[in-house]
């Protein structure tokens, strides 16, 4: 009895207004079926339990064992982090349907951007080891330029001067080199230039806005690497395609917005990002200096601009070798 | 036996709860397109049922998904099928004519819900309209044994591969809900009434 009673009180208001409208017949039946909890009521009621059963166990949970409930939660949060890009996968779906891409290819683009969006965590997680690593690379180089600072002291102790501005140079020199050693890139990044053997072009003549590299996320605030250069410049300029090639994709996503990508020769490629529009279509041959799309802040951007990556063989080259940037 | 007229049209809180959170996440423009997508698809069933004379009884829209409350005395599986298949053939059509006209987002939307709802998995589209056709063809014991089986069996499946990708991928827990959905229907269709 008291459990009917419980469930009646608990039922929700919109229960009561239609026992109103439709217990105006008689008192006594109405009555009646006040007596009885319908099967909604008792559903409601079970829900309402569970779920304050639920919140007082994780409450408990969190009171009574603090530190193990805070690893859970990092690691939960850093597993819906991985958030999959819905934008890509309408656009990659819609491009099919159009007959602008096979299927293949579709398929490839749907998973990547179901699982893929990995590639900012792994820039993530590069970036937090990096800031480990080198501080550690600055500590020793600082260690040596006492010890150099010391020697030279002792040996040559009228050049005093000269020697610490030789070091202190030094020790720029180094750091940058830290910096931007080969062991603290990310996965799949050369820092190399390579030599083109073929004609290039610079896609936008426009203000170089962001290099390739480490920087602050102008929008996330994080350090993240950037895997191109940003070619400041209004919506609606042309984009130049980089060299002789073929569109392979064209595509729109949530961060780089509308976008393309074009293979070149020597197992070469290029995207341009965050376009207004694209004028070419996938598949179709394109000649250096080529009109292929628009310049646009779609996507993350925080202003009109082009990023421009450069590829060879999936490994991210530094594009500012070939690009000239006002 | 006269039947209920009063027209109920509700929205549950879960669904705004998960629209507001789908607007946070992916932007006011992505959110229109797919609520436009899924009235075109509760349009298509709606428009088909006026048309064949029966009688929608309300509408309720929860966060999984709309469901239109249709008195479906007099309707034969003939008719029942077409209403069943007219929403996403609704999105199916308007898929064809988005991508004509340019906007691939908007037709992406359209296929990924209506080739969602033709999954052969029982609340959805698919799976009703696999039960209406078989019963129409072989008798109501073969088709409610048909939607059944091939609902169980590919719910399972879907619960499983969405499973293994997850694991491969190294965990995007957002397939996670989808996949117990799967396996609730599975085991619905397995062990239910």
């Amino acid at each position: 009895m008291t459990s009917r009673q419980s469930g009646r009180r608990i039922a929700s208001i919109s229960a009561e207004r239609r026992r109103r409208k439709t217990g105006k017949r008689s008192g006594q039946t109405a009555g009646r079926r006040e007596e009885r909890p319908r099967p909604r009521e008792k559903r409601q009621l079970l829900q309402l339990v569970i779920c304050s059963a639920i919140f007082v166990l994780l409450v408990a949970a969190k009171l009574v064992l603090p530190e193990p409930m805070a690893r859970v939660n990092t690691k939960l949060s850093r597993a819906m982090e991985q958030n999959m890009d819905v934008q890509a996968v309408f656009s990659a779906v819609g491009r099919a349907v159009s007959g602008k891409s096979g299927l293949d290819q579709t398929a490839d683009e749907v998973y990547q951007a179901v699982f893929h969006p990995q590639k900012d965590e792994e820039a993530v997680q590069a970036a937090a080891q990096i800031t480990a690593s080198r501080a550690e690379g600055a500590i020793q180089v600082l260690r040596g330029y006492r010890q150099d600072a010391s020697q030279d002291r002792t040996e040559q102790a009228r050049q005093t001067e000269n020697a610490a501005s030789e070091s202190g140079t030094a020790e720029v020199s180094t750091l940058a080199y830290v910096l931007y050693s080969d062991q603290n890139l990310p996965e799949g990044v050369s820092l190399e230039q390579a030599i083109l053997d073929f004609d290039y072009c610079t896609p936008v003549s426009g203000e170089l806005s962001s290099g390739f590299g480490y920087r602050d996320h102008p929008i996330e605030g994080e350090e993240r690497f950037h895997y191109g250069v940003d070619l400041a410049a209004d919506t609606g300029t042309e984009v130049r395609c980089f060299a002789d090639g073929t569109v392979t994709a064209v595509g729109e996503s949530s961060s780089y917005g509308k976008y393309c990508m074009v293979a070149h020769e020597g197992g070469y490629a290029t995207l341009y990002a965050h376009c207004s529009r694209i004028t070419v279509s996938s598949g179709r041959a394109v000649r250096r200096g080529e009109k292929i799309a628009e310049v646009g802040e779609t996507g993350f951007a925080t202003g009109p601009h082009l990023h421009f990556e450069l590829q060879r063989d999936g490994v991210y080259l530094n594009p500012i070798y070939y690009v000239s940037a006002q | 036996m006269s039947p209920r007229s009063e027209r109920s049209f509700c929205v549950s809180f879960g669904f705004c709860l998960l629209t507001a959170w789908f607007a946070a996440v992916n932007g006011w423009r992505l959110t229109v397109l797919v609520l436009g997508a899924a009235a075109v698809h509760e349009l298509g069933h709606w428009s088909v049922l006026k048309a064949l004379g029966a009688r929608v009884l309300g509408l309720r829209i929860s966060a999984l998904g709309a469901v239109l409350a249709v008195d479906s005395r007099g309707l034969s599986y003939g008719k029942e099928l077409a209403v069943t298949l007219a929403g996403p053939a609704a999105n199916l059509l308007s898929a064809v004519v988005l991508a004509g006209a340019g906007m691939e987002t908007a037709a992406g939307v359209h296929i990924v819900l209506s080739a969602f709802n033709l999954l052969p998995i029982r609340p959805l589209d698919g799976g009703r309209a696999l039960h209406l056709a078989a019963s129409w063809l072989l008798g109501p014991a073969a088709g409610e044994a048909a939607a059944r089986w091939i609902g169980a069996v590919t719910a399972a499946g879907l619960a499983a591969g969405l499973y293994w990708v997850m694991v491969k991928s190294g965990g995007s827990l957002w397939l996670l809900p989808a996949a117990v959905g799967a396996l609730c229907a599975a085991g619905r269709e397995c062990f239910g009434k």
